[in-house]
C-alpha cells in the first residue's frame, strides 16, 4: 500500500479536493447572500447547470477560458434574473419557481448539448496553472493547494471580500435588513425588492461561475447534468454555515478532503462498502456545521416574498 | 354449391385476414426511455441504435423518449403505454421501480435492466447485460500492454453489469500477469453524469501508478478519457483508456485503447418474438463473444501480435476452454479488488 501512497498521488488527492471544492465554495457563496437577503434559491442547481453549459461553450469557441467563465456568470444571471422576476418581483413561491428552474434548464442544457455537440463532444485543453511561488514548492501540499488555476484563488479571496460585505459595508446590512426585517429596511428608505434583487442577481453570477469551473476546469467537457446535485450542496452548505461565508469555505473543503479520502480508500483497496466510504463526505460536513454553525440564525423572512404594507 | 364455396372461400379468407391481423397487433410498437441522450458512444447509444434496428427487423414502430434523467419517469411511461406502444424499454436501473409500477397498473408489458428476480410473466422482463467475457479480454489485453504494470478501474456506480465487467476485468489482468497490480475505484453513488468526478478520480488513480484506465460510466466516462488525455503517466508516457460497451473512436485523439462493445439488438428482437409467442417475461436474455453481441474493439493502439493473442484467448472462451463467470454482486467485487491489489 505504502507505494501507492507516493507524493504523486497525495498530491492529485489533494489537487482533486481542490477542484470539486471551488464550485460548491462559488455556489455556497452565492447561495448565502440570497438567503441573507430573505430569498431561497433552490434554482441555484439550474443557475449552475447553465452556467456551465454556458461557460462551456464560452470557452469552447473562444479558446478563452476567462470568456468562458464569463459567459459562465452570465449565463447563472440569466436564470437568476428568472427568478427575480417570478420570486422577488411578483412574489410567486420560491421553492416552486427554484425547482422549476432547476428542472427546466437541465432539460435546456441536455436539448442544447443535444444539436450542438452530441457527435463530437469537444474536449478542453488542460488549464493553465498558476503556481504561487515558494508555496508551490513544498512537498504534496506545494501541487495540492497552490498550483491551481488563477480562478482557484480569486474564489478563496471572495470570502474575505464576502465577510467584509457582510460586516463592514452599507451593502451588508440592507442585505441582513432583507432577510431579518425587509419593513423595517423599507422605513429606512431602501428598496427591499432592489436589495433583493441584487442578491439573486449575484446569487446567479457566482453559481454561473461555479458551473463554469466545474465544465471547463473540473471536467474540460459539459455532458448533460454535468452538475450532479453540485447546486444543492450549496444549498446546504449555505444554511448550515447560516451567513459565515468562512464556513461555506470551510465546509466545500472538507467536502472535497473527504472525495478524495473516498478514492483514497478505494485505491487502498480497503474492502469496505463503497457506500458507506461514500457517505464520509456528506456526515463530515453535516458534523462539522451542525457543532461549530449551530449558535448562529437563518434570516426571520426567508423564504417570504416582501409586499409592502402587508402583514 | 357455388355459393357455398364462395361463402366458405371468403370466411377463410376473413378468417385469415384476421388472424394476421390479431397477430401483428399484438406488437405495433415498442418505446425505449433512456436517462441520457442516444448519441453518448455508450450506454445510452447502444440502446437506442438496438432499438431502433429491432423494430425496424420486426416490421414495428419504435418510439425514443431519450434524455430522461436520473428522476421520475412515470408520467413519460404512462403517456407512452397509453399511446399504444405494446413494450416499454426502461433502459436504466434507476427506472427498476417505477417501470415495473406501470406496468401493473396499465398492463403493459416492461422490461428493465438489472433485477433478474422481477421476472413476472407476459408483463415484466429483465435484461441484466454482461459483457464479461469482453471484459476478461480487456483484462488480458491491459495486462500485455501496461508498462507500469498497474492498471486502473474507474466506475460511476455499482450496478450489476459494470461489477460482472469490472471483475472479469480483474480476473483476466491477474490471468494474464500476476504481477500487475488493479486499482479499482468507484466515483460515487450513481454518479453517471459526474464528468467532473470521473476526471477527478482518474487522475487520481493515474498518480497512484496506472497507465491503463478501464472505464465504465455513461456522461462521466467524457470525464475519463479527458483524464486520460490530459494527464501524464507516471513514466512521462500516453495512458490509454478501455471504454466499455459502445465505441468513442469517432470522438478518439489517439488514447482509446479498445472498448468492450456490446450489440442489445438481438435481446430486444429476442422480446419483440417472446411477445408474440406469449413467453415475454418467462427467461432471462444475454450477450456474448460467441455471437459476436460482445467483442473487443480493435483500435491502432493495439499491436498486431498482442491483438493476435486475445483472439485465441477469445477462441478458447467461446470453445469453453476458458470459463468467465459473472460477478454481480458488488460486495463480491470489492472483496475480490482488495485480494487483486497487489
Amino acid at each position: 500500500m505504502s507505494d501507492l501512497f507516493s507524493e504523486l498521488f497525495l498530491g492529485a488527492l489533494l489537487f482533486g479536493a481542490m477542484t470539486a471544492a471551488v464550485p460548491l465554495l462559488l455556489a455556497g457563496l452565492g447561495e448565502q447572500i440570497s438567503e441573507k437577503a430573505g430569498v431561497l434559491n433552490i434554482g441555484i442547481e439550474g443557475m449552475m447547470i447553465f452556467g456551465a453549459y454556458t461557460g462551456f461553450v464560452g470557452a469552447y469557441y473562444s479558446g478563452s477560458l476567462w470568456f468562458g467563465f464569463l459567459t459562465g456568470a452570465l449565463g447563472g444571471a440569466v436564470v437568476a434574473s428568472i427568478m427575480v422576476l417570478l420570486c422577488v418581483r411578483i412574489g410567486l413561491n420560491q421553492i416552486v419557481i427554484g425547482i422549476g428552474l432547476t428542472l427546466g434548464f437541465d432539460g435546456l442544457t441536455a436539448l442544447l448539448h443535444h444539436f450542438q455537440f452530441s457527435r463530437t463532444y469537444p474536449r478542453l485543453a488542460a488549464a493553465e496553472i498558476t503556481a504561487i511561488p515558494l508555496l508551490s514548492d513544498i512537498p504534496v501540499i506545494g501541487p495540492a493547494f497552490f498550483r491551481h488555476h488563477l480562478l482557484v484563488y480569486l474564489a478563496v479571496l471572495l470570502v474575505g471580500v464576502m465577510v467584509y460585505v457582510y460586516r463592514r459595508t452599507q451593502l451588508g446590512l440592507n442585505l441582513q435588513a432583507a432577510g431579518d426585517k425587509p419593513a423595517a429596511l423599507d422605513v429606512a428608505g431602501v428598496d427591499v425588492v432592489r436589495t433583493r434583487t441584487v442578491a439573486v442577481l449575484s446569487t446567479g453570477v457566482l453559481a454561473g461561475l461555479g458551473g463554469a469551473y466545474l465544465a471547463d476546469v473540473g471536467a474540460g467537457i459539459f455532458v448533460p447534468f454535468i452538475t450532479n446535485g453540485a447546486g444543492f450542496l450549496g444549498i446546504v452548505l449555505a444554511m448550515l454555515a447560516r451567513g459565515r461565508p468562512l464556513w461555506v469555505l470551510l465546509g466545500a473543503l472538507v467536502f472535497g478532503l473527504c472525495l478524495s479520502l473516498t478514492t483514497a480508500l478505494q485505491v487502498a483497496g480497503i474492502n469496505i462498502p463503497t457506500d458507506v466510504i461514500q457517505m464520509i463526505p456528506f456526515l463530515a460536513v453535516m458534523a462539522m456545521l451542525v457543532i461549530f454553525g449551530r449558535r448562529s440564525q437563518l434570516p426571520a423572512a426567508l423564504g417570504i416574498p416582501y409586499v409592502r404594507g402587508a402583514r | 354449391m357455388k355459393k357455398q364455396l364462395l361463402s366458405a372461400l371468403s370466411a377463410i379468407l376473413l378468417a385469415g385476414t384476421m388472424f394476421g391481423a390479431a397477430s401483428a397487433a399484438e406488437v405495433k410498437s415498442i418505446a425505449i426511455l433512456t436517462p441520457e441522450e442516444g448519441t453518448d458512444y455508450g450506454w445510452n447509444q447502444q440502446g437506442v441504435d438496438a432499438a431502433k434496428a429491432a423494430a425496424k427487423a420486426a416490421g414495428v414502430e419504435v418510439v425514443v423518449a431519450q434524455g430522461l434523467g436520473y428522476g421520475d419517469v412515470r408520467p413519460t411511461l404512462r403517456e407512452l403505454a397509453e399511446e399504444g406502444a405494446s413494450l416499454l424499454i426502461a433502459h436504466a436501473s434507476g427506472y427498476n421501480t417505477a417501470a415495473p409500477e406501470i406496468a401493473k397498473e396499465l398492463n403493459v408489458p416492461v422490461a428493465i435492466v438489472d433485477t433478474p428476480s422481477a421476472l413476472s410473466k407476459g408483463l415484466i422482463a429483465d435484461y441484466t447485460l454482461s459483457g464479461h467475457e469482453g471484459a476478461y479480454l480487456a483484462g488480458r489485453l491491459a495486462a500485455k500492454m501496461s508498462r507500469s504494470k498497474t492498471v486502473g478501474i474507474v466506475v460511476s456506480g455499482e450496478p450489476p453489469s459494470w461489477n460482472s465487467q469490472s471483475s472479469a476485468f480483474a480476473k483476466g489482468v491477474k490471468e494474464e500477469n500476476g504481477d500487475v497490480k488493479v486499482i479499482y475505484a468507484v466515483i460515487g453513488p450513481a454518479a453517471y453524469s459526474d464528468a467532473a468526478g470521473g476526471k477527478r478520480v482518474t487522475e487520481s488513480v493515474i498518480a497512484a501508478g496506472a497507465d491503463i484506465i478501464f472505464g465504465q460510466g455513461n456522461g462521466s466516462s467524457f470525464g475519463m478519457l479527458q483524464a486520460v488525455e490530459t494527464t501524464k503517466a507516471a513514466d512521462g508516457g500516453k495512458v490509454l483508456f478501455i471504454d466499455v460497451i459502445g465505441d468513442k473512436s469517432p470522438i478518439d485523439k489517439g488514447f482509446l485503447l479498445s472498448s468492450v462493445v456490446w450489440n442489445i439488438e438481438p435481446v430486444y428482437a429476442a422480446m419483440i418474438a417472446d411477445l408474440k409467442a406469449d413467453t415475454f417475461g418467462t427467461k432471462s436474455y444475454a450477450i456474448g463473444l460467441k455471437d459476436d453481441s460482445v467483442k473487443l474493439l480493435k483500435t491502432p493502439q493495439i499491436p498486431d501480435d498482442v491483438w493476435g493473442d486475445v483472439q485465441k484467448i477469445r477462441e478458447d472462451i467461446i470453445s469453453g476452454k476458458i470459463k468467465v463467470e459473472p460477478v454481480f454482486e458488488a460486495t463480491a467485487v470489492r472483496a475480490l479488488m482488495s485480494d487483486v491489489k497487489e
